[in-house]
């Protein structure tokens, strides 16, 4: 009798033990986030359901402690680049998150002159519409990170989930998943991604999307192959025998292995959904009426021969700079992350 | 044949100071009050010509039951039951007419030689005081009826005339054999005759012993507590312990198979029987006092609960063997049937792994399954461990069919111990967290016991137990630790059944040796059973009672481990057996 793991029914404990591993973890991030903004929030008369998730919390804390320990340690163990890197990251999004205190003018408000230049005013001078290049970048940095922490979030942990489950499972599940990641991967995303804006309306939502569906593929891949090799290790073999459901499994054993590939992974996909959101934009099948950096470099390209005139120092350069100090932080923070994840790369390992 | 001795029911106990009784078999026994029960309701008969052994340790009984027979027994000893010679009650009859059957009919050889005899009297008197009382010979006669015993025993007349002292331990020997077949006696009573010899004279009394059951006729009563020397002269082989018969049967198949579990355990403290493998003994100690359920209980490995309450008695199993167990003997712990397993080759091709195999593991038993590498063991090991899940194969464990359960969510369980110790434990995960694992997965004890449990695991496979090395990561342990974490962590389930899969094949050689010697000495005082997954037959011999042959998915052969070594039946296992003799003999011719 060989291995029969085409038996939909043995898979169904799994999916759910997934499905439940997942909620658990998401139910934890909100109660932490809670707990911390909230105070109090557990102790008004929320009874029963508060005191379920506090045993939840409590069940779970060491976990939640673990993964900030080891955040930390990992942010020590970066390189001077890294680190910057990480400073730059969180100077960008404390831009966008304050981007009506660092401002004086809304982006999309007429507040001076057609392409005046920076002045005390206006810090980066202004476009042909006389909208403040400043404020453009500060709000326009807003759209990239939604997109790109939206698109990596949707695709790394739907990805992930898929990739577990295909990888733990097996079967014709895990068949139908291959065949799925190869198909996505083999489709020739940005030309693909240009038709699509072009017949969707292009709003935020569908952009999101349809970047999703071209980059699940490879978070989904990365961690089926883990989970896949992971499961043949004689010590999860151990706790399977010794009665472990695969909740148990995957929680106690595989989490913690692919969260950090995981890791890398969503900021990977984070860079491609920024630089492919730019490109639509640039290419003018953004949404017009939202303020981004490549709607911003759309229009200062497509003024007529402004390599002539002097308003490309102010109108395009700035743009151009945020995106690829935004994309340089993520590449840095991303390959120090694959140095610390990879154990080939990690010096001394655990102790 | 006719039935010459027969006992019935006799349970012998000496009352309070029993130490100045002299018996030097149950001296030992008697602190508790009310005196000691040396022997307890035992029955036995003696066929003309038959050589009876009774095995047992120390205190078990044996010499208390010859003296007995002769009638010798202490002051202090209360008899019960009878002891029929010929039909004739010996308990019932008058001192006189017992003192014509003693020495006449019934004879006996004492082990200590020096005490035995009379230091101040010339060994060919001595001799002949009880052929000149009992058979009326005159002095002349019965001296030369002397020399032709001494002749017959062999030993040089010219020592007749020597005294006791300045004989060896095995001419004195041979003197007091002399002595007691000096009337001619139906039945001789031999009480631990060889145990201070050394191995060569050993052989020889053994021979002699033979030679003249043979010319004269006798049967004999053989005591000792050493199997190897009983094996070769008796045919039928009683166990004694605690003044119990325990088994009872054919000597060469109660030591080939032996049925009760106390038996098992002699035999594996014999040396000599087999030659290859490490000897261990049986741990704990005898019960002393009266105890009211099985004597063996406290040292049994599958005890159950009517063990303790209730004492069984000595039923036959079947026309030739008796045990006196409730479970009849050393009960199958695993049977499996009709194991089948095949892996899909990549070109779409089927690989038999395991192929129509069927095995039995007892109870407490080492079985090794020995073989090349893909002849399937492994393989074999992880469907029994339930790694495969259901429909491989009937698996009967405990004699609850498994169904693909986990078989190590309990106490008691089959746990797997895996080859690769990098591989069996996390390195994510503390010492502490990675023995703890099975209790925590199964939500068993509290918090505080499991740490107490996995301290105790911890000891017992001989890893420090304190704070820092519960600690430490696992990836921070050498390969012979790690393996020793995971063996704890099997351990702290207290399996019944262990299986180990080449768990020192990558270790160091002496990381391995060590390895090896604590998962036996673990099995032995433990009591669990193991199978035992190795490429090596040697290793195998050292450790296994059995072993099982495996080639291409099927086991050739599976066998007593000796007889697996000594008289391979396949050609496979012949090859495997002079692989590793060759390859001694090139060691050593250099």
């Amino acid at each position: 009798m060989t291995f029969d793991s085409c038996n939909p029914q043995k898979n169904a404990p799994v999916l759910r033990a997934a499905l439940k591993c997942g909620s658990l973890w998401l139910q934890d991030h909100l109660h932490a986030y809670m707990d911390q903004h909230l105070p109090g929030y557990f102790h008004q008369g929320l009874s029963g359901y508060s005191h379920r998730s506090l045993q939840n919390l409590q069940k779970n804390h060491s976990l939640w402690q673990d993964l900030s320990g080891s955040i930390c340690k990992t942010a020590s163990s970066f390189t001077t680049a890294g680190k910057t890197a990480l400073l730059g990251l969180f100077l960008i999004v404390f831009v966008a998150v304050f981007a009506p205190l660092v401002t004086n003018f809304e982006p999309s408000a007429i507040s001076g002159g057609s392409l005046e230049p920076p002045g005390p005013e206006h810090i980066l001078g202004t476009d042909e519409l006389g909208m403040d290049i400043w404020s453009g970048i500060c709000y326009g940095a807003r759209m990239s990170l939604i997109i790109g922490l939206a698109v990596a979030l949707l695709s790394g942990v739907g990805g992930g989930v898929l990739g577990l489950l295909g990888g733990y499972m097996g079967g014709n599940w895990d068949k139908l998943l291959l065949r799925a990641i190869d198909i996505t991967m083999a489709l020739p995303s940005f030309p693909l991604l240009i038709v699509i804006a072009a017949f969707l309306n292009p709003s935020i939502v569908n952009v999101i999307l349809v970047l999703v569906l071209l980059s699940w593929a490879k978070p989904a891949r990365i961690v089926r192959s883990s989970a896949l090799a992971m499961k043949k290790q004689h010590y999860i073999i151990s706790a399977r025998l010794n009665g472990a459901s695969p909740a148990y499994v995957i929680r106690r054993h595989i989490m913690p292995e692919v969260l950090p590939l995981l890791f890398v992974s969503i900021l990977n996909i984070a860079s491609y959904a920024i630089v492919a959101e730019s490109g639509l934009a640039f290419l003018g099948l953004g949404d017009p009426t939202s303020k981004s950096w490549g709607m911003m470099l759309h229009y200062s390209t497509s003024f007529r021969s402004i390599y002539f005139t002097p308003y490309w120092q102010w109108w395009l350069i700035p743009p151009l700079v945020a995106l690829i100090f935004l994309l340089l932080c993520l590449a840095f923070i991303g390959r120090d992350m694959e140095r610390v994840v990879d154990p080939r790369l990690r010096t001394g390992g655990r102790s | 044949m006719t039935r010459l001795l027969e006992i019935r029911d006799l349970s012998i106990e000496y009352k309070t100071d029993c130490t100045s009784g002299g018996v030097s078999d149950s001296s030992s026994e008697g602190e508790s009050a009310g005196g000691c029960r040396a022997v307890d309701r035992l029955s036995l008969t003696l066929e003309k010509g038959e050589m009876l052994a009774v095995i047992g340790e120390s205190g078990s009984g044996k010499t208390t039951l010859a003296l007995a027979i002769m009638g010798l027994l202490p002051e202090n000893a209360s008899i019960k039951g009878s002891i029929l010679f010929q039909g004739r009650d010996l308990n019932a009859m008058p001192q006189e007419d017992r003192d014509l059957i003693r020495w006449k009919s019934i004879s006996i050889v004492f082990q200590n030689s020096l005490e035995i005899l009379n230091p101040v009297m010339r060994v060919g008197e001595q001799i002949s005081e009880p052929m000149i009382k009992h058979l009326g010979l005159g002095k002349s006669e019965a001296k030369k009826r002397c020399t032709e015993l001494f002749s017959q025993v062999g030993l040089d007349p010219v020592w007749l005339d020597a005294y006791p002292h300045q004989l060896s331990g095995g001419m004195r020997q041979r003197a007091l054999i002399a002595m007691a077949l000096s009337c001619q006696p139906e039945i001789l009573i031999l009480d631990e005759v060889t145990s201070a010899l050394d191995a060569f004279t050993k052989v020889e009394i053994g021979e002699l012993l033979v030679r003249l059951q043979k010319e004269c006729g006798y049967s004999m009563i053989l005591i000792s507590h050493d199997i190897g020397f009983i094996s070769s002269l008796s045919n039928r082989m009683m166990v004694m312990y605690a003044g119990r018969a325990m088994e009872r049967g054919d000597t060469n198949k109660v030591i080939d198979s032996p049925l009760h579990p106390y038996t098992r355990g002699l035999v594996n403290s014999t040396p000599g029987i087999f030659l290859y493998r490490d000897l261990w003994g049986i741990p704990g100690e005898a019960p002393t006092g009266i105890v009211q359920g099985c004597p063996f209980y406290s040292r049994c490995t599958q005890r159950k609960g009517i063990c303790k309450s209730s004492c069984p008695d000595l039923k036959p199993l079947d026309s030739e063997r008796e045990v006196a167990c409730h479970l009849g003997g050393i009960v199958t712990l695993l049977f499996a049937s009709r194991m089948n397993y095949s892996y899909r080759l990549p070109d779409g091709g089927v690989l038999d792994a395991v192929k129509d195999v069927c095995l039995d593991i007892k109870e407490g038993e080492v079985l090794a399954i020995v073989g090349q590498t893909g002849s399937g063991k492994s393989t074999l090991a992880h469907m029994l461990a339930g790694v495969m899940g259901s429909g491989i194969g009937e698996i009967y464990f405990r004699g609850n069919r498994m169904n693909g359960e986990r078989y190590g969510s309990k106490y008691g369980g089959i746990q797997i111990v895996f080859q690769d110790p990098v591989n069996s434990t996390s390195s994510r995960l503390t010492v502490l967290d990675t023995v703890k694992e099975p209790l925590d997965i199964n939500h068993l004890e509290d918090k505080k016991e499991r740490i107490e449990l996995v301290k105790e695991a911890l000891a017992s496979v001989g890893l420090p137990s304190s704070e820092a090395f519960l600690n430490r990561f696992c990836s921070s342990l050498s390969g012979g630790q790690r393996q020793r974490v995971a063996l704890a962590r099997a351990l702290i389930m207290s399996p019944k059944l262990l299986i180990a899969d080449e768990v020192t094949s990558s270790l160091d050689v002496s990381t391995a040796s060590n390895i090896l010697r604590l998962l036996k000495g673990l099995q032995n005082s433990q009591g669990f059973a193991m199978i035992y997954i190795t490429h090596d037959l040697m290793i195998a011999l050292k450790v296994a009672d059995r072993i099982a042959v495996m080639e291409t998915g099927r086991i050739i052969e599976i066998g007593n481990s000796h007889q697996v070594m000594l008289h391979p039946q396949e050609e496979a296992t012949r090859k495997l057996v002079m692989a590793k003799m060759n390859r001694a003999e090139q060691i050593f011719s250099g």
